[in-house]
Parts: C-alpha cells; sequence; structure tokens
C-alpha cells in the first residue's frame, strides 16, 4: 500500500510545482520522482503486493496497480528520467522562454506543470492494471506532449504538434478499439481476469501500437516531433512514451502469445528492415536532434523484434526499453546541452571539434551511444537475451542462417551510426579551443543517469531484478520455474 | 588474504584510482598530479596478479553469483594460461604507465588518458581471468570502448604528428593519411563487426549447453547437437570476433590506423592486451575445447584449417607489409599482425598436433609481448627526440641515444628467432609443430613460417638499423631526459632474460625446447640470421621501391575500409534517406494525404456558394436522380 502514496507524489508535483518558483519547482519534481524511484528499488529486492483501487461492473472490472516485476522495471527507468530531465530542463528551458520572449516565471509554472503531468502519468501507465486505466493515462501523456511541443517547440511547431496528435490518436483509438473487443469477450478489462485476446483485437491493438512505437512506415510523424520538440520534451518522448507502446504490446502477448506466433516471420521480417533501414537513414541526416530520432525507430526496431522471440526475448525488451531510454535520455539532453550553448546549433555539418569547448557534454554523448549500442551498460544484457531468444527460436542452422545475420547487422548499426556521429559532431579539427563555463545542470543529470545504467548491469540490481523478470514472465508463457 | 578481495582489488584498483584524475579534469594542478595514483592502482593489480600465481593453487575455480539463474556469474579460473598471462598484462601496463608518466606530461587531456588506460588494464584481466563467457565478454567490450577512447586521444587532429601515412599521398580514390578520430572510429567499427557475431555464439552457447563456463562446458556433445553446419556458424562468429580483434586479414586496417594514438596506448595494444585478446582468447577456447580428441565430430576441421591459413597469411602479410614501411610505429604494427598471427597458426595447428601446440603459441605470446612493447616504448621515446613519426637516426644519433640503442638490438635479436636467445626455443617448437602437419595439410604451413620469419627478422633488423646506424640525420634532436621512459623500456627488455631462464627450467616447455636442437629448426634460425643480418647492412633497397610502396600501402588493402564499405554504407543510406524517407513523408505528411483532403475540401467547398438557387438545383438534381432510380428500378424488376 505504501508503493500507492509513493506513485501519488508524482501527481502531487504536478498541483504542487506550479505553485513555486523555477528553481523550487524543479527541486521539488525531481525529489518527488526520486522517492517513487527509490521506493521501486526496495520493492524489486523485498517485493511488493498488487493494489487495489475500486471495480467497476463488467465490462470494466477490477482496478488495480500492478506491482510485478515488469511494471518496476518501466517504473524505475520513468522516474530516473523524468527526474535527471527535469534538472537538465531548468537552465534550457529559462533559455528557451527567454528566446521566444515569453516572462520565464509565469510560463515556468504552465510548462512545469504539463511536464509533471506528462512524466507521472507514463509512471502510472505501466502500473496501471486495468486497460481503461491504462488507455486513459495513454492520453494524458500524449495530449500533455502534444501542448508542450505547441507551446514551446521550434521551427513550425504548431504543424508539428498536430501531425504528432493526429498520428498518436490514430494509435489511441486502435487500440482503444481492440480495448473494448477484449472487453466485450472478457467481462473484464483488468489485467489478472483476461484470459482470451481475439485475433481482431490483437490486430487492432498491434496496428494501434505500431504507430506509436514506431516502425518504418507510420514513423512519418516521430522525426518530426522528436526534432522541433523542446529539447526536455523530446528527452521524454522519445526515451520513455515511444517505448511504452512496446510495453502495451508485451503485456497483450504474456496473455495471449498466438497472434505473435501465427505472424511471427512477417512482423519479424518487418521489424528487422524497418530497424536496419531506420539505422542507414541516420548516417544522412543534418540536424542532430532529427538524426537521434531515426536512431529511436531504430531502436525500437529491437523491441519489436524482443516481441517475437518469446520468452527470452520479452526480458530483451524490458532491458531494451530501460537501455534506450537510458542512453536516448542522455543524448537527446546532450543535443540540448549543444544547443543551449552554441546559440541554436543543430546543424551537424556545421559541428566538429566540439569536444574542446563542451568536454562534459561530448563526453555524455559518448555514455549516451554506449547505452544504444549496449556496450558496458545495461544494454550488454538486453542484447544477450535477445539473440539468446533468436537462437531459441530459429536455432543455429543454416536455415536460420539469413535471420542470425539481419539480427547481427541490426546490432552493428547502432554502434557504426553511434560513434560516426560522435566523430562528426566532437571530434576533429575545433572550431575554438576556449573552453566554456556551463551550467552543471547541464550534464552532471546525464552522468547520473548513465551511472544508472552501468549499476544495473552489475549486481545486486541485476541479480535482483533480470530472475524477477523470469519469475513474471515464465509462468504466464507455461514455463517452469526451471533453470535452463 | 580472501579470494573474493584478491579478484575485487585486481580489477577495480586501477578503474577506482583513475577516477580522481577524472573528477579533476577541469583542474590542471591537479590533474599533473594525480597520475602516479592511477599508476599505483595499476601496481595494486600486479602485487594481486603475483599473488594469484604464486599463493592461489593451480586450476581452482573462483565463482560469485551474478544472475546464477541464467547462469552467468563472475567465474575466475587460474589455470596455467590465465596464472602467466595475468602477471604478463599487468607487469606490461605497469611498465607502460611508468613510462607514460614520461610521456604524456603536459597533454591536453590527462583525464580521459589515464581513465582510458586503467580501464584498457583492468578490461584485459578480467577477459584473461574469466571463465564465464559472459564475463568475458563484458571486459571484451570494455577492450573495445576503452581503445576507441586511446586511439582518437589526440582528437583535435591538429598535429602531423600523430597522423597516419603521408601527408598529400594518394593512390587512385585512396587518401593514405589518416587523422586519429578517424583512426578511433575505424577501431571501434571493425571491432563492432565481429564482436556482434561472437556475442551471438556466446548466446548461443548460452542456449544449448547447462553452462556458460568454459572450463565446464561439454564442447563435445555441443557440437555434436548442432551438427556439422551448425558448428562451422558456431564457431565462424565466434572466430569473427577474434579475428577483429587481432586485426587478422582482412580486418587488419585497423590496426594500422590505430597507431594515430599516442605511443604507450600502441605498445599496450599490441603487446598484453587488445590484438592480444583475440590470439589468447582462441588459446584459452582450444586449451580447453581439446580439439585433437574431437576429430569425430564434422566440420570442425575446416574451421581449425581455417583459422590455420588465416593465420600464416596474416603472418606473411604483415611481415611484407612491414618490409615496406617507413613510419617507425606503424612498421611495428604490421609486424605484430604478422605475430599474432603465427599464434593463431600455431594453436590451430593443435588440432592435428595436440596440446603442445598451444603451449608454443602461448609461449610465443608471452616472448612477443615484452619485445614488442620494449620496441614501442623505444619508438615512442625516439618520436620525442625527434620529432618525427619515420624511422630516421644515424650512428651519430645512436651514440646519443645509448640506452634505447641497446634496447633495440636486445629486443630485436631476442624475438626474431637467432639461436640461442629466447624467441628461437619457442620459434623452434613452432617450427617442429608445423613440421607435423605434413601428412594432413602438407607442406605449406612449414613453407609459410619459415618465409614469414625471414621477412620478420628483416624489418626488425631494419627497424633497428634505420633508427640508430644508418638512418638519415634526424631535423631535430633532443637527447636529453627521459628518465622515467628509460626505466619503462629498460625494466620491459630486461623480462626477457626472465623468460629464457623458465622457459629453461619449467616443465610444461620441456616439451618443445628439445625442437631447438633438431636440424630443422637450426637452419631456420641460421636463415633468420642471414636475413637480419643482411637487413641491418642494407635497409633500404633502392632497386626495390616500387615493391616497397607497393608494401607500404598495404597492398591497397584500404581499399576495403576507405572505399568499398563506405561506398555501399553511404549507397544504401543515400537510398533510403532521398528516395525512403522522403517519399514517406511526401506521401503521408506534405503531399499526397495532405493534398487529397484539401482536394476533398475544396470540392465541398466549390459546392457551397451560398446562394439559393445553388441549392434549389441541389434538390432538384437529387429528386430527378431518386426518380430516374425508381423509374430504371420499376422496368428492370
Amino acid at each position: 500500500m505504501i508503493m500507492l502514496y509513493f506513485l501519488i507524489l508524482p501527481l502531487l508535483a504536478a498541483c504542487l510545482a506550479p505553485l513555486l518558483k523555477p528553481r523550487a519547482a524543479t527541486y521539488l519534481t525531481t525529489l518527488f520522482f526520486m522517492l517513487p524511484f527509490f521506493a521501486i528499488l526496495y520493492c524489486i529486492f523485498y517485493g511488493s503486493a498488487e493494489i487495489h483501487l475500486t471495480t467497476f461492473s463488467p465490462p470494466i472490472g477490477e482496478i488495480y496497480l500492478t506491482a510485478d516485476f515488469i511494471s518496476h522495471a518501466f517504473g524505475l527507468t520513468i522516474c530516473i528520467v523524468s527526474a535527471m530531465v527535469a534538472l537538465f530542463a531548468l537552465p534550457y528551458m529559462r533559455h528557451r522562454f527567454e528566446e521566444m520572449e515569453l516572462s520565464v516565471e509565469g510560463e515556468f509554472r504552465k510548462y512545469i506543470f504539463l511536464y509533471d503531468l506528462y512524466a507521472a502519468s507514463m509512471l502510472w501507465l505501466v502500473y496501471s492494471g486495468n486497460l481503461i486505466l491504462l488507455y486513459i493515462f495513454l492520453e494524458i501523456a500524449l495530449i500533455t506532449a502534444f501542448l508542450l511541443i505547441y507551446f514551446y517547440g521550434y521551427g513550425n511547431r504548431r504543424w508539428v504538434g498536430q501531425l504528432y496528435l493526429i498520428w498518436s490518436l490514430i494509435a489511441g483509438v486502435l487500440t482503444l478499439a481492440g480495448f473494448l473487443l477484449i472487453g466485450i469477450n472478457n467481462d473484464t478489462l483488468a489485467l489478472k481476469g483476461i484470459t482470451t485476446v481475439g485475433m481482431l483485437a490483437w490486430a487492432f491493438i498491434f496496428v494501434g501500437m505500431v504507430i506509436e512505437l514506431p516502425v518504418l512506415g507510420p514513423h512519418v510523424w516521430l522525426p518530426w516531433a522528436h526534432a522541433e520538440a523542446p529539447t526536455p520534451v523530446s528527452a521524454l518522448l522519445s526515451p520513455l512514451t515511444v517505448g511504452l507502446a512496446g510495453y502495451v504490446l508485451l503485456r497483450i502477448a504474456l496473455i495471449d502469445y498466438s497472434f505473435i506466433v501465427s505472424y511471427r516471420n512477417y512482423i519479424l521480417a518487418y521489424a528487422l528492415f524497418s530497424s536496419i533501414y531506420a539505422g542507414f537513414s541516420v548516417f544522412k541526416q543534418t540536424d542532430f536532434k532529427r538524426l537521434l530520432a531515426y536512431s529511436t525507430v531504430s531502436q525500437m526496431g529491437y523491441m519489436l523484434v524482443a516481441l517475437c522471440l518469446g520468452p527470452f526475448g520479452f526480458i530483451g525488451l524490458v532491458i531494451q526499453y530501460m537501455s534506450h531510454a537510458f542512453g536516448k535520455s542522455i543524448l537527446f539532453s546532450s543535443a540540448g546541452g549543444i544547443i543551449a550553448v552554441h546559440h541554436g546549433l543543430r546543424d551537424v555539418r556545421q559541428m566538429g571539434g566540439l569536444h574542446d569547448s563542451i568536454p562534459a557534454i561530448s563526453n555524455a554523448a559518448v555514455v549516451g551511444f554506449l547505452n544504444l549500442g549496449g556496450i558496458l551498460t545495461v544494454g550488454m544484457l538486453g542484447e544477450f537475451f535477445i539473440l539468446r531468444g533468436v537462437i531459441e527460436t530459429f536455432g543455429i542452422s543454416t536455415g536460420s542462417l539469413s535471420i542470425l545475420l539481419a539480427v547481427i547487422l541490426m546490432f552493428i548499426l547502432s554502434v557504426w551510426y553511434g560513434f560516426y556521429t560522435i566523430r562528426q559532431v566532437f571530434y576533429g579539427k575545433p572550431k575554438d579551443t576556449k573552453r566554456l563555463e556551463i551550467s552543471r545542470y547541464l550534464y552532471v543529470p546525464l552522468f547520473i543517469i548513465g551511472i544508472t545504467s552501468v549499476l544495473l548491469l552489475l549486481p545486486p540490481l541485476s541479480t535482483a531484478l533480470i530472475p524477477g523478470l523470469k519469475s513474471v514472465i515464465w509462468p504466464l508463457m507455461g514455463m517452469g520455474g526451471v533453470v535452463p | 588474504m580472501n579470494e573474493w578481495l584478491v579478484f575485487l582489488l585486481l580489477f577495480l584498483a586501477p578503474v577506482i584510482s583513475s577516477v580522481p584524475i577524472v573528477l579533476a579534469y577541469k583542474s590542471e594542478k591537479w590533474t599533473a598530479k594525480l597520475p602516479p595514483l592511477s599508476v599505483f592502482g595499476i601496481f595494486v593489480s600486479v602485487v594481486m596478479s603475483l599473488y594469484i600465481l604464486l599463493v592461489l593453487p593451480e586450476d581452482q575455480q573462483y565463482s560469485y553469483a551474478w544472475i546464477p539463474e541464467f547462469g552467468i556469474n563472475f567465474v575466475f579460473m587460474c589455470d596455467y594460461l590465465s596464472r602467466y598471462m595475468g602477471v604478463i598484462t599487468a607487469v606490461i601496463a605497469f611498465f607502460i604507465a611508468v613510462y607514460g608518466l614520461d610521456y604524456m606530461k603536459g597533454d591536453y587531456r590527462p583525464s580521459w588518458y589515464w581513465f582510458f588506460y586503467n580501464l584498457f588494464t583492468a578490461s584485459m584481466l578480467v577477459v584473461v581471468y574469466s571463465d564465464n563467457l559472459f564475463l568475458l565478454f563484458v571486459g571484451w567490450e570494455g577492450l573495445g570502448a576503452a581503445s576507441w577512447g586511446l586511439i582518437g586521444h589526440w582528437f583535435r587532429d591538429d598535429d602531423d604528428i600523430t597522423y597516419v601515412g603521408r601527408e598529400g599521398r594518394k593512390a587512385g580514390p585512396l587518401v593514405l593519411h589518416w587523422p586519429p578520430s578517424f583512426g578511433g572510429w575505424r577501431a571501434i567499427s571493425t571491432i563492432r563487426f565481429g564482436d556482434v557475431p561472437m556475442f551471438l555464439a556466446i548466446a548461443a552457447i548460452w542456449a544449448l549447453s547447462p553452462t556458460l563456463n568454459i572450463s565446464e562446458i561439454e564442447w563435445g556433445s555441443l557440437f555434436g547437437t548442432i551438427g556439422a553446419a551448425g558448428t562451422i556458424i558456431l564457431l565462424l562468429c565466434l572466430l569473427m570476433g577474434l579475428f577483429t580483434k587481432s586485426a587478422q586479414v582482412p580486418f587488419s586496417e585497423w590496426l594500422m590506423t590505430a597507431m594515430t594514438g599516442p605511443t604507450t596506448v600502441s605498445a599496450l595494444l599490441h603487446s598484453a592486451t587488445m590484438v592480444a585478446a583475440g590470439a589468447f582468447v582462441f588459446i584459452k577456447l582450444t586449451w580447453y575445447i581439446e580439439p585433437w580428441t574431437l576429430h569425430g565430430v564434422h566440420g570442425l576441421e575446416y574451421v581449425y584449417l581455417l583459422v590455420l591459413f588465416v593465420g600464416l597469411l596474416s603472418g606473411l602479410y604483415g611481415a611484407l607489409a612491414g618490409s615496406g614501411m617507413l613510419e617507425r610505429k606503424v612498421l611495428l604494427a604490421a609486424s605484430t599482425m604478422s605475430s599474432i598471427g603465427l599464434m593463431f597458426a600455431s594453436a590451430a595447428a593443435s588440432f592435428w598436433v595436440g596440446h603442445l601446440a598451444v603451449l608454443v603459441a602461448f609461449w610465443y605470446m608471452a616472448v612477443h609481448a615484452f619485445a614488442k612493447a620494449s620496441l614501442f616504448l623505444v619508438s615512442g621515446h625516439l618520436i620525442h627526440a625527434t620529432h618525427s613519426r619515420f624511422l630516421c637516426g644515424g650512428l651519430e644519433f645512436g651514440k646519443k641515444m645509448i640506452t634505447p640503442f641497446i634496447v633495440t638490438i636486445v629486443a630485436t635479436t631476442f624475438l626474431v628467432g637467432i639461436p640461442p636467445l629466447t624467441a628461437y626455443w619457442v620459434k623452434s617448437g613452432m617450427d617442429e609443430v608445423m613440421e607435423h602437419l605434413f601428412h594432413e595439410v602438407g607442406f605449406l604451413p612449414l613453407i609459410l613460417l619459415v618465409l614469414t620469419s625471414v621477412v620478420y627478422a628483416g624489418i626488425m633488423a631494419k627497424f633497428l638499423s634505420l633508427n640508430f646506424i644508418k638512418g638519415e640525420k634526424p631535423h631535430h634532436e633532443h637527447t636529453e631526459g627521459g628518465g622515467l621512459m628509460k626505466l619503462g623500456y629498460v625494466l620491459m627488455v630486461s623480462v626477457l632474460f626472465v623468460l629464457i631462464y623458465l622457459i629453461f627450467t619449467s616443465e610444461e616447455t620441456a616439451e618443445f625446447v628439445h625442437a631447438g636442437y633438431a636440424p630443422v629448426s637450426f637452419a631456420v634460425g641460421f636463415a633468420v640470421l642471414i636475413a637480419y643480418v643482411v637487413a641491418l647492412s642494407k635497409p633500404r633497397i633502392s632497386a626495390l621501391t616500387k615493391l616497397g610502396t607497393f608494401f607500404n600501402d598495404r597492398m591497397y588493402l584500404p581499399v576495403v575500409n576507405d572505399y568499398i564499405m563506405p561506398k555501399i554504407g553511404f549507397f544504401v543510406s543515400h537510398l533510403v534517406q532521398d528516395y525512403g524517407n522522403r517519399g514517406i513523408d511526401g506521401f503521408f505528411n506534405t503531399k499526397v494525404i495532405p493534398g487529397l483532403f484539401g482536394g476533398i475540401s475544396r470540392g465541398i467547398r466549390t459546392i457551397q456558394t451560398g446562394y439559393l438557387t445553388r441549392y434549389i438545383n441541389i434538390v432538384l438534381g437529387l429528386v430527378m436522380f431518386i426518380l430516374i432510380v425508381v423509374v430504371v428500378g420499376g422496368w428492370w424488376l
């Protein structure tokens, strides 16, 4: 029950923070997201029970908060990233408001309310035990993000905001249709009560969430939204929000895996193609934030690949979400750092040698790309489980060779575009070797995220988390707890 | 002392001791003061590795829980290989670190250098001692990341002395001049190309075997379950990681451009870490796979045959390329590639020859490590002294630099296999191994080995001659100072004397030492000596300039990395960006769908003019239409 109070804190922050001055509001936000972070850590080690909220008549059923390790893993990520990005946003948004010639204090109230509500709704989404509750938080997150882009974005922000809103609404409506079908068939929308998911319902949810994820095709909104959103919003939108589609798909797959099994090869081929395609797109981008957006599409391909690979893939999916969230929040924030320090510089062609003026941000970006590539960070475990899933599903023989090679290429590409970008942006002949004095808010939070990512790879965190994920996934997939 | 504490200190001391200098990165005062602390961290590792060698029992496994449910644990194996290799790694890293205190003085980002240097050492120690394949891979990735950081250390690309290749030199579309930031990028991109397949292979072993511990995996039954094709795919994936890391053909280019890093890094990279890591892991795996007992497994023979010839070809390629080179460090890099190739070949020969071949490969690695590290450290000192990365310095210069002169003489003669110096005994073992292959593979391996050895001796003698005896007079001479640098390489080279003692006294090496008395070995040793003397007296042959240029350009192998791969990659990128993304964007966001909606909207608006007559017309039209439908429908029915 204590967990409930900790989860209420971020919602409380949304109400309280607008009453305070920018600095105090930021601290409050950080505190109110860090407290649940530690509460979740506690739950990972000592366990927690689900929390009953209320019960409605069918087909809605029981509304409750889940407390399993999947929710904890996602919740943990959302808390730390939201808290740290809030800190980063303090100097950044001030700078942005001044640039837009708005009153800093007044606008900050509006902004921090939306930001807190946005982050809190994502946190509640992953703890929702009922699909209707989940859908409500999905929509709140969508609308708050839309408003943030609409008010404070760059370039043609109103058009981009609408683009994002329309695509996400299509995704949301399709998903809702799927949810309702599930409700009608099962007489409940409580996750623990659902026994079957019809093919039609699955198809609706799958298409909806694939738009939200997004993969190639419906990914059109993402580069625009990520590039033109104010950077702290990009740093939540890309790492946290889009991956939540993977969370929804995982939850549904854990109830009924038949849809994925029936169309496994098609989905896998699509996901691999999408990931590799987006990976190649990264090389040609000239806008740093848009470059990162394409990398998101590529990384989300990993998640869809993982979804096709059975229980090991599921563990890989969860870890991949965490790893990508850490990496991408660091990277978007470092892009924001460059924008703030170098007066709106976003064009990669005009960068080069930036390490000299902003070494701390440059090093943070390295940590970010190490996360994406799965080098010495929690992403390593994610890749390892996905690769194991590939072997478990397809075996190692001449017949599975093409799939193995495609997966290998997919993983290689992240490191290639990552380190290629680092060289383009930060290394090479510097234009100016003077080191700039920059606010600590712009880089210290990024290193905290990076350290969290490394710690999650090591005991005791991974020792508790990974078997925990197994304890949720294995029974649902009809597998015993036997050590493989 | 508790064993867990030993391992904790062994791996963490270097990393933790370099944290203060990282935190103090803004203060020039502190970054100048703190490097000795980082060196101390490596010293702790040296002590611990010696403790493991001298105190802990052999073949003992130590296991600590990580994710035990999935068989991922901290498992350390103190077997014959890792006990020695651990000491070699730590000692070499320590000597180089001491040298680095002098060499890196006044550098523009010391925090970066010391952090990655120590991470590099710690990662290699993890690779050496770990028995668990996942843990090994963590160390492996640490090597990759750290080497990227160190090779691209001088990221500003502003000083030609940090480049590789000659300025302005071009061959067709290739620009043969590479900056440090490019060297770093090429290193990590090549390595990652092999690492992911290797990770897949480890995941496959994880799925197919009940354990991930190298010493406990039942290799025979593992290969049996996946059949010949599966075995070949699995091992090829694994070998991709080893070949890229060890810069075997055709993945050797990154090693040459890796010479853009500080010399200390090159020394460590080439002796005990990174390139040695690939060969070491192959030796270790072969040690436990025991392929000579698995002749019944289909497919295994092809894999070992492949490794044998990739190794031998890399050996010859490296030696030949080195023979045309005039850059100090790149010449040594090519020779390293050659040596590592011989290690691979020798270890692969174990499939037919047995345990002995692995032992020979391992001891060659040990001798090579100390000799090559000494040579690199000397060339670093020479680069400081002459301000040139090209071979230069005559006898006059040699007399002023008497310590490095002597060290180079010792290191080269001990390394090339001149009887009766250290490497001779190991090389004889290698001759014997290759000779044994006659029945299964023929004489080709032995011929390749002898050719390689002879050319190798030539390039080492050339290095000595052009630096100290017959080279051009340097434009710049700065021969004073460098006390710690001298200390570094004198200590390093003196280990070669310890090794010759060890080779003659240890029980295991007795198996191949006797080969040194065989007439074949002696003949090879003599040929090597001749090549050495000839190259010493005539280091440059002007008649062969064209051939030398061809070798110096590494037989145009850079074309793969610099031309073919980027061309393909950017072509695909161009396709997806300029056609794919633009097309999709145009369809959904800017052209087709918005146009469609715009058209419909315009159409509806043109109907609605607001005049009453228009609406009456529409209503009348509809009525007429319904009437027609009704009439036609009625008539039809």
